[in-house]
């Protein structure tokens, strides 16, 4: 069975632009389709909320800023793709990241998923809490885990 | 992405000389203007004190946690200080308040921001923590605390 769709999980940050670089270098290779997914972090607002650290109307500002945020990270790197011809949609979703994440993965029924870097975990509370841990664990498809970010770059040249 | 790649001993104040609330946000941002990322101090107060308007950030514990997303910084920056003799945030429990920890950041960067104050608030929240560090001397020491907490947090809160 021929493999047709990749899912890469941004998160807005520039290690997520490097991230996205590779999976379009992947896609291209393997001719898939690329789904990029960026999740508004709700369950992080809400916390600050119930720990009275944010009021609402700061945290309705923040789900807002995160949505535009999102939109302008995805609309980057459609464009890209599309510099590479590699077919492309974005998703803006809202919730827990990683619970959105393996959702959307299982409903495109995505062949490959593509993640950032993990960071190193300092306690075994991490290992249940990360969220990309979690993505990590519960992916429905086989995860290619960004590293060696220095060279996506020239890769992503290469294409 | 743990508080202590961003909080250091320099930002750190054993004992605020600040009696109110805009006195101590001030002093806070002045000791973060020593790291060079403040392009505008007056500004990063500006913006800290309109968040204070819309709700005190005094989140009860006799702690409070001002802060605000702001062109006027780089990165993300982590003040924190202790005052001996309280300070009246209008904390939402009454109580004054005695550790103030100030954070700024460039709005590029909410992400961090918003998990960052999660693992602060978190971590707040566990008396244990509260208690020792009201107990610690130094800015050394105070470093050393949160980085025991975010080895192992499961053993430090049971």
């Amino acid at each position: 069975m021929a493999l047709k769709t990749m899912i890469v999980s941004v998160a807005g940050s520039p290690g997520s632009l490097v991230t996205a670089k590779y999976a379009i270098y992947l896609a291209k290779l393997l001719g898939l389709k690329l789904f990029a997914v960026y999740v508004v972090n709700e369950r992080v607002l809400q916390e600050l909320l119930r720990s009275r650290i944010f009021v609402e109307v700061e945290a309705r500002a923040y789900e807002r800023d995160l949505e535009q945020q999102g939109r302008v990270f995805l609309e980057r790197i459609k464009k890209m793709a599309e510099s590479k011809s590699v077919e492309f949609e974005g998703i803006l979703l809202k919730g827990v990241v990683s619970d959105e994440v393996i959702l959307k993965t299982k409903e495109l029924n995505a062949d490959i998923l593509v993640m950032g870097e993990m960071k190193e975990l300092t306690s075994r509370a991490e290992v249940f809490y990360d969220e990309g841990e979690r993505i990590f664990r519960k992916s429905p498809c086989p995860v290619v885990v960004v590293k060696n970010t220095a060279g996506v770059e020239n890769l992503f040249k290469e294409i | 992405m743990r508080l202590t790649d961003y909080l250091a001993k320099e930002f750190c104040i054993m004992d605020l000389k600040a009696t109110t609330k805009e006195e101590a946000i001030k002093e806070l941002v002045s000791v973060l203007a020593s790291s060079g990322k403040v392009k505008d101090k007056d500004d990063f107060v500006k913006h800290i004190l309109e968040r204070e308007r819309l709700g005190s950030t005094g989140i009860g514990n006799r702690v409070a946690i001002p802060h605000a997303p702001t062109q006027s910084v780089e990165g993300l920056l982590i003040a924190c200080g202790r005052s001996k003799q309280g300070i009246d945030f209008q904390s939402h429990d009454g109580e004054e308040v005695n550790s103030v920890f100030l954070i700024g950041t460039n709005p590029g960067d909410l992400n961090l921001y918003l998990k960052l104050l999660a693992s602060l608030s978190k971590l707040l929240n566990d008396k244990l923590f509260r208690d020792e560090f009201a107990k610690v001397e130094s800015g050394e020491g105070l470093i050393e605390l949160f980085k025991k907490y975010e080895k192992n947090p499961i053993a430090a809160t049971v």
